[in-house]
C-alpha cells in the first residue's frame, strides 16, 4: 500500500534502457548532500573508452587494393597506436556487435561503393554503434552506393546521386582531364575549429568526389569543408537539365558531426582524398597565375580530422564538482537565500593520452530556476574552475549549471541540484532600528500602566480616607 | 414538562445511527474520547437548567442525549472506512496528512521552517508559511499525546479518524451556543442535527481529513463564547472567545467570516440602540486580541491590518470607541453642546469613512465577497475549481433536508423574540445564505445555523403541541440578558419594555388546544425527524462516503468492483522511477503524487502561481514539439494524466481540459487560443469532428495513444470512448518525444516519459528544395518519418 507517506523508499531502478545507461555511467552522488544531489553529465564515449589514442579500430574497404593506395594514412594511424583490423566491406565474417558488446571502439568505412555489408553489419548496427559511442569516419566517391547514403541522412547528411561529383569551374587542378571535378579547394572554406582541421595553412585540398548538403536547422553538423562559391554537384557527363543538389558554399566536401553523446561522425564526399596519390601530388588551380603547391594540404588535415574523429583531439571531460558555502568545506542540506557560495569544478582535456588541466577562459557557471538568475565566469584556480557568488534572494530549487559547447570540443555538461531556502523563523533580525519607537513605546506604556495602577490604588484609599 | 418532549430525542439520534449497528468496533474508541469532555461541558448546565425537574435527572439526559449525538455523529462518518480503508481519501487531503507527518516526525519548528522542494518545481514551496497550520498541529498533537499514553496509534489513523471526532465537539459546542441563544431543549435538538447532517458531513466523513473538519468546531465555538461574553461582558469571556477565534484562524481561512460577522454584529446593535457596556468591553478585548493573536500565523501574517476584508472589523472598533465616547459625553455635557459636538463628530466621520472607501476601492478591489464574483469571472483557476460553483436548489435540500424548509420559522421565533444574541443568530442566518448561494463550498457555513434555528423552531412547536396544559409564565424565549441589558445600562436608555411585550403576545394561540391536533402535529413532527434522519444516512452512505482514490463500480448483481487504479499508478511511481523523478500533471493530483509516490510534482491543488500552473496548461495543450521544449525548461520526466475513457470515468482529464486551455490561454494568448478547440459549430468535440488543434494537442494524444486499437464491446467500434460516448478523432497517435510508460489496468491512470534528445537528428526529408526525386525516399525508415497525421 502506498498510503504511507514516510521516508522516500530510494529507487534508483529507472526503466528504459536509455535512463539507465546514463545512471549507470554518468551520475555519482555527493557525499554529505543529503538533499541536492548532482548528476554529471560526461560523454557516455569516454567512460568505455581507454584513455589513449589507441583503439581498436576496423576498416571496411572496397577492395584490398586501398590498403595500398592509402597506406600512409594507415600507416599513420597505426603508428598513433590504434589497432586496424582491414575487412572487406562484404566479408561474411563481419561483426560490430557481439553479445550486446561492441568488438571496436572506432570504424572506418573507405567502401564508397558497397551496396550491402557482409556479416551483421547494416546501417542500423552502424547508427547503434554511433549511439552507443563509437567513432566512424566515412569517405565516399561519385559511386557511392545506397547504405553510406543511409547512413548520412541518418546523421543529418545528404549525399547526392550515385555518379554525380562535385563540380568547379574556377577552381580544378591542372592536371584535371577535363570533367573540372578535381578541385582545388581553398584551405579559406575550411571550418575556423583548429581541433577539428589543425593548425591553419595556406596550402590548398585536393578533392575529388561526391557532395553532400546538410540541414541547417541541424546544430550538430559541422560543416568542415565546404565547395566555393562556384562549386556545384551534378553528373560531370550530362547535361545540366535539373537544378543541381548543392551548390555554392551549400556543398560540403567534408562535413562531421558529433552526437549529443559526443561520438563522432566524419563524411568525406572523396576516398581520393585520403589516398597517398592525393597526399603527395603537386597542386596548382588551373586559373592562370595560381601558385603551386609542392604537395597540398590533404595529408595535415587528414591526419587532424583522425585525431578529431578517433578522440584524440578536443576530448574535455568533468572531474569533481564541489559547492559549498563560503567558509565551510561541506554543502549544507539546503543554501539559504543570498549565502556567499563558492563553486569548483575540475575540467579536463585529454592530451597525448593523459588527462591534464583544461586551460580556457571562457567557461561559465550559471544558476538556474529555469531562467539563469546568475551567470559568471569561471577562474581557472590551480587544476580547477571555481567562483564565488552570493545567490540570489529568490528561494527555490537550482541548478549549478556548466554548459560548455565549443566547437571541436566534447560538448560539456554538468549540472548540480541544489535547494533554496527562505531564512528559518530565528534568521531574521530581531531588533531592526527602524522599530525602535515602538519597543519604546510597549516599554513605556508597561511602565506607564504600573505606575497608573500604584497611584489609582493609592489613591481610591486617600479618598476613603476622606 | 422538560422530560416528556425531550424523550423523543434519543428516538431522533437513534434513527439515525440504528442503520449502522454493524459498526460496533468504532464504540468503544469513541466512549473514551467522549466521556470527559461530554462529561465536563455538561456538569454545569444541567445544575442550572431544570427548574421544574431535579437537577440530577436533567443533566443526565442531557448528557445522554449528547454522547449519544456523538456517537451517531462518529459512526455515520465511518462508512468510507468501513468500505474501504483506514486512508486518507480525497485529493486535497494527502497533503495535510504528508505536512502533519512531517510535523509529527520532525517536530514543530521544522514543520514552521519547511521549505518543500518536492512541490512546485523548481519553485519550491515554504510549507510553513502557507498553510493554516491548526489541522497539522492539532493531529500532531493527538498523536503527541497518545503515544505519550503509549497507545501506540498511527499518525495515519489519527488523521483518519480526526474529523468524525470533531465532529462530536461540533455538536456540543453546538449545544452549548443553542442553549444561550433560546434554550436547553432547543440546544439538544440542534446538536443532534448538526451530528448527522449531510452539509457537515460533506466536509468531515472519516478520511477526508481536511480544515474544514475541525474549522466548523471553531467555528461554532468561537459563535458561542462570543454570545456569552456579549451576554455577560466579562474580559474572562472574550478572552476565550479570542483564543478559540485565534484557533479558528490557525485552522481555516473561513476565519474571515468570524471577523466580518461579529462586527456585523455589534454594528448592528449599534444601530438597533442597544448599545451597552458588555458590548462594548466584549468588542474591544475582541478585537484587540483577536487581531494580536491572528496575525500570529505566518500565512495570516500582516493581511488583518492591510487587506479589505478586515477593514470591517477596523471600522466597527472605531466606531464603537467613537460610541462609547459620545455616551461618556453626553453625561457631561448639556443638550445643546452634545448636539453641536455630535453632528461634527458624525460629519467628522462621515467623512473619513467616505474617503476611506473610496480609497480602498480604488486600491483593493480584493474585498472577499467581491472577490469571489470577481473572480469567477476572471481568473479560469479560481473559476475551474468545481467547489467554487455556485449551489444549486437541490443541493440545498440534498445536504439539509427538512432543515432548510423549518429554519425560516427558527428565524422567525428568533426575530420575533429580540434580543443581543439572537440579533447575532439572524445576522449569521442571512450572510451564511447568501454566501451558500455564491458558492458550494459555503454551503458548510450554513449548515450549523440551519440546524440551530430548526432545533428552535422545531422545539418551539414541540412546546406547544406537547406540553402541559398548564402554562408556563416565563417561557424560554424571555431571557436573562434583557434585564441585565437594563440593569446594567442603566439609564441610558430602555428598550427592554418593547420585547416584552412580544413575548405575551406569543402566549395567546397556544390556548386553546384540543389533544387531537397536539397529536396530529406531533407525530407529523416526529415522522418528519424521522424521515431526516434517514436522509441523512442515505446521503451519508450513498453521496459522501465514496472516496476519490478508489473508485467503486457495481455489476447488475449487486456486487461490487474496486477501481484501484490510482494507487497502482503511484505506487508504480514509487518504485520504478528515480527518487528525485519530476512528474508533471494537473494541479489536481499534485498532493496524491507527492504523498502517495513521493515523487516531485511541477504543480499542485495549493495553486498560489497561476503563471506556472498556465506553464503546464500550456504544455498540455501545445502540440508534442511545443509541449516538449517547455517539458525540457521544467526538467519535466514523467507525465501524468488521468484518462476515464475506458471505464466512463467522467473526471478526467480530457473533461477538465478546457480549464487548462483557459488557464493556459489567460498567461499565453498568443500561443493558446480556446476557440482553437472547438469546432466551427462551437462545440468540444474528440471525434473526427473535432478540431485538428485538439486532436493534435498533448493531451489528446497521450490519453488516446493506443486507444483507437482498442475495442471496449462488439457493439462499439474501436477506440469509442465511453465517457463522452464518441469515437475518437485520432486513432493513430505517434508519439515522438514522450514514451507510454504505464498504464494502469483500466487506463484510469496514464504515465509517459519524456525522452531525452534524440542523439543524432536524422533527416526527415530530402533536402534538396528544387523538384525533389522520390527515388530514395522509400529507402528511408518509416520511422523517421514522425508525420502528424489527422
Amino acid at each position: 500500500m502506498a498510503t504511507d507517506g514516510s521516508a522516500a523508499r530510494d529507487t534508483n531502478c529507472m526503466a528504459g534502457p536509455k535512463r539507465g545507461r546514463r545512471v549507470t555511467s554518468m551520475s555519482l552522488r555527493l557525499p554529505g548532500t543529503l538533499l541536492s544531489y548532482a548528476v554529471f553529465v560526461l560523454s557516455a564515449g569516454l567512460a568505455a573508452q581507454v584513455v589513449s589514442g589507441d583503439g581498436k579500430t576496423l576498416v571496411l574497404l572496397d577492395n584490398p587494393n586501398i590498403r595500398d593506395t592509402h597506406s600512409v594514412f594507415f600507416r599513420a594511424l597505426a603508428d598513433r597506436g590504434f589497432d586496424l583490423t582491414f575487412k572487406t566491406a562484404d566479408d561474411p565474417g563481419l561483426s560490430l556487435i557481439k553479445y550486446g558488446q561492441f568488438l571496436y571502439d572506432h570504424l572506418i568505412i573507405f567502401s564508397p561503393s558497397v551496396e550491402d555489408f557482409g556479416g551483421n553489419i547494416n546501417v542500423e548496427t552502424i547508427t547503434a554503434f554511433i549511439d552507443g559511442g563509437g567513432n566512424v569516419l566515412v569517405a565516399a566517391s561519385s559511386d557511392i552506393g545506397d547504405p553510406l547514403r543511409e547512413l548520412g541522412s541518418e546523421c543529418g547528411i545528404e549525399f547526392d546521386e550515385e555518379k554525380t561529383a562535385v563540380i568547379d569551374h574556377h577552381n580544378y587542378d591542372v592536371s584535371d582531364p577535363g570533367e573540372h571535378t578535381l578541385i582545388v579547394a581553398d584551405p579559406e572554406n575550411l571550418l575556423k575549429a583548429p581541433t577539428i582541421v589543425g593548425k591553419p595553412t595556406e596550402k590548398p585540398i585536393l578533392f575529388k568526389g561526391v557532395g553532400m548538403v546538410a540541414d541547417p536547422d541541424n546544430p550538430l553538423v559541422l560543416d568542415i569543408l565546404t565547395g566555393s562559391s562556384t562549386s556545384y554537384s551534378y553528373f560531370p557527363d550530362h547535361p545540366i537539365t535539373q537544378y543541381p543538389h548543392a551548390v555554392g558554399k551549400n556543398t560540403l566536401l567534408i562535413a562531421g558531426l558529433q552526437a549529443r553523446n559526443n561520438a563522432r561522425v566524419v563524411f568525406s564526399g572523396s576516398l581520393h582524398f585520403f589516398s597517398d596519390a592525393f597526399f603527395n601530388s603537386a597542386v596548382q588551380k588551373a586559373t592562370p597565375g595560381s601558385e603551386r603547391y609542392p604537395k597540398p594540404g590533404n595529408q595535415e588535415l587528414a591526419e587532424a580530422l583522425s585525431r578529431w574523429v578517433f578522440k584524440e583531439a578536443g576530448v574535455l571531460r568533468v572531474g569533481a564538482v564541489t559547492h559549498h558555502p563560503v567558509g565551510e568545506n561541506t554543502p549544507p542540506a539546503a543554501y539559504t537565500v543570498t549565502d556567499l557560495v563558492e563553486y569548483s569544478i575540475v575540467i579536463e582535456m585529454l592530451s597525448e593520452g593523459r588527462w591534464v588541466p583544461f586551460d580556457g577562459d571562457d567557461i561559465q557557471l550559471e544558476f538556474v530556476r529555469i531562467d539563469p538568475f546568475v551567470r559568471t565566469y569561471l577562474k581557472k584556480n590551480g587544476g580547477k574552475y571555481s567562483v564565488q557568488f552570493k545567490l540570489p534572494d529568490v528561494y527555490g530549487v537550482f541548478q549549478f549549471k556548466v554548459d560548455y559547447n565549443r566547437l571541436g570540443y566534447t560538448h560539456l555538461y554538468s549540472s548540480t541540484q541544489v535547494s533554496v531556502r527562505p531564512l528559518q523563523h530565528t534568521q531574521y533580525e530581531r531588533f531592526i532600528p527602524s522599530a525602535y519607537p515602538y519597543y519604546a513605546s510597549v516599554f513605556s506604556m508597561m511602565a506607564g500602566l504600573f505606575i497608573f495602577g500604584f497611584v489609582f490604588l493609592h489613591m481610591k484609599e486617600k479618598e476613603k480616607a476622606d | 414538562q422538560n422530560l416528556s418532549f425531550q424523550l423523543n430525542y434519543p428516538h431522533e439520534s437513534s434513527a439515525s445511527f440504528s442503520p449502522n449497528m454493524a459498526e460496533h468496533h468504532t464504540v468503544s474508541e469513541c466512549k473514551h474520547k467522549a466521556n470527559p469532555n461530554a462529561g465536563g461541558s455538561l456538569s454545569g448546565n444541567g445544575l442550572s437548567g431544570g427548574l421544574t425537574q431535579p437537577a440530577g435527572w436533567q443533566s443526565l439526559l442531557s448528557f445522554t442525549i449528547l454522547f449519544l449525538a456523538w456517537l451517531a455523529g462518529f459512526s455515520s462518518r465511518l462508512f468510507a472506512v468501513i468500505r474501504f480503508e483506514s486512508i486518507i481519501h480525497e485529493f486535497d487531503p494527502w497533503f495535510n496528512y504528508r505536512s502533519t507527518h512531517h510535523l509529527s516526525t520532525n517536530g514543530f519548528y521544522e514543520f514552521l521552517n519547511w521549505f518543500d522542494e518536492r512541490a512546485w518545481y523548481p519553485l519550491g514551496r515554504i510549507v510553513g508559511g502557507t498553510v493554516y497550520p491548526g489541522l497539522m498541529v492539532t493531529a500532531g498533537l493527538i498523536h503527541y499525546l497518545l503515544n505519550l499514553l503509549h497507545v501506540t496509534v498511527h499518525i495515519r489513523d489519527v488523521c483518519v479518524f480526526l474529523a468524525p471526532v470533531f465532529s462530536g465537539l461540533t455538536a456540543i459546542s453546538t449545544f452549548l451556543l443553542t442553549r444561550e441563544l433560546w434554550n436547553q431543549s432547543a440546544g439538544l435538538l440542534a446538536a443532534c442535527f448538526i451530528a448527522i447532517v449531510p452539509g457537515y458531513i460533506s466536509r468531515s466523513v472519516a478520511g477526508s481529513f481536511d480544515n474544514e473538519g475541525i474549522a466548523i468546531f471553531a467555528l461554532q465555538f468561537t459563535y458561542y463564547l462570543w454570545v456569552k461574553s456579549v451576554k455577560t461582558g466579562s474580559v474572562f469571556w472574550t478572552i476565550g472567545c479570542c483564543l478559540s477565534y485565534f484557533y479558528m484562524v490557525s485552522a481555516w481561512g473561513g476565519y474571515v467570516f468570524i471577523i466580518n460577522l461579529i462586527p456585523l454584529h455589534v454594528f448592528v446593535l449599534l444601530l438597533m440602540q442597544r448599545y451597552s457596556r458588555r458590548l462594548y468591553i466584549a468588542y474591544s478585548t475582541f478585537y484587540i486580541v483577536g487581531l494580536v493573536l491572528s496575525m500570529q500565523i505566518p500565512f495570516v501574517g500582516f493581511q488583518p491590518i492591510r487587506t479589505s476584508e478586515h477593514m470591517a472589523a477596523a471600522g466597527v472598533f472605531a466606531l464603537l470607541q467613537a460610541y462609547a465616547f459620545l455616551q461618556y459625553l453626553k453625561d457631561r455635557l448639556t443638550k445643546q453642546e452634545f448636539q453641536t459636538l455630535f453632528f461634527l463628530g458624525v460629519s467628522l466621520a462621515a467623512g473619513v469613512v467616505f474617503l476611506t472607501v473610496i480609497y480602498l476601492t480604488y486600491t483593493e478591489l480584493g474585498c472577499l465577497y467581491l472577490y469571489s464574483v470577481y473572480a469567477k469571472i476572471h481568473i479560469p483557476i479560481i473559476a475551474s475549481v468545481s467547489e467554487h460553483q455556485p449551489t444549486t436548489w437541490v443541493s440545498f435540500f440534498f445536504d439539509l433536508h427538512i432543515l432548510v424548509c423549518t429554519f425560516p420559522a427558527g428565524l422567525w421565533f428568533c426575530i420575533k423574540n429580540v434580543n443581543d444574541e439572537r440579533v447575532f443568530v439572524a445576522l449569521y442566518a442571512i450572510s451564511a445564505v447568501y454566501f451558500a448561494g455564491v458558492m458550494v463550498r459555503l454551503m458548510l457555513t450554513l449548515t450549523p445555523v440551519v440546524c440551530m434555528l430548526s432545533a428552535i423552531a422545531f422545539s418551539s412547536v414541540f412546546e406547544h403541541y406537547l406540553g402541559d396544559d398548564t402554562k408556563r409564565e416565563n417561557p424560554p424565549a424571555e431571557d436573562s440578558s434583557d434585564e441585565d441589558d437594563k440593569r446594567n445600562s442603566g439609564n441610558l436608555y430602555d428598550k427592554a419594555g418593547k420585547v416584552r411585550k412580544h413575548v405575551s403576545e406569543q402566549d395567546k394561540p397556544e390556548e386553546g388546544l384540543g389533544p387531537n391536533i397536539k397529536s396530529i402535529v406531533t407525530m407529523l413532527m416526529l415522522m418528519l425527524l424521522m424521515m431526516f434522519a434517514v436522509h441523512c444516512t442515505w446521503v451519508t452512505s450513498n453521496a459522501y462516503s465514496s472516496p476519490s482514490v478508489v473508485l467503486a463500480s457495481y455489476n447488475h448483481d449487486g456486487s461490487r468492483n474496486i477501481l484501484d487504479d490510482f494507487r497502482e499508478a503511484y505506487y508504480w511511481l514509487r518504485q520504478n522511477t528515480d527518487e528525485h523523478a519530476r512528474v508533471m500533471s494537473w494541479w489536481d493530483y499534485g498532493y496524491q503524487i507527492a504523498g502517495m509516490a513521493n515523487r516531485t510534482t511541477l504543480v499542485d491543488n495549493n495553486t498560489w502561481n497561476n503563471s506556472h500552473i498556465a506553464l503546464v496548461g500550456k504544455a498540455m495543450s501545445s502540440n508534442e514539439s511545443a509541449a516538449y521544449e517547455i517539458m525540457k525548461s521544467l526538467d519535466v520526466d514523467y507525465v501524468l494524466i488521468i484518462f476515464g475513457g475506458v471505464i466512463g470515468y467522467s473526471g478526467d482529464d480530457i473533461n477538465k481540459f478546457l480549464w487548462m486551455v483557459r488557464i493556459a490561454e489567460g498567461e499565453h494568448p498568443k500561443d493558446i487560443r480556446e476557440s482553437d478547440y472547438f469546432t466551427p459549430q462551437g462545440e468540444f468535440r474528440v471525434d473526427k469532428a473535432g478540431s485538428p488543434t485538439l486532436l493534435n494537442c498533448l493531451m489528446y494524444k497521450m490519453s488516446y495513444y493506443r486507444f483507437g486499437e482498442m475495442q471496449l464491446d462488439f457493439r462499439t467500434p474501436p477506440g469509442f470512448d465511453r465517457t463522452r460516448n464518441a469515437e475518437i478523432g485520432n486513432k493513430d497517435i505517434r508519439l515522438k518525444h514522450l514514451e507510454e510508460a504505464f498504464t494502469s489496468e483500466h487506463w484510469l491512470v496514464r504515465i509517459y516519459r519524456v525522452k531525452k534528445q534524440e542523439n543524432r537528428q536524422p533527416l526527415e526529408h530530402k533536402l534538396r528544395s528544387v523538384l525533389a526525386k522520390q527515388k530514395y525516399t522509400s529507402k528511408k525508415k518509416g520511422k523517421k518519418l514522425n508525420k502528424k497525421s489527422v
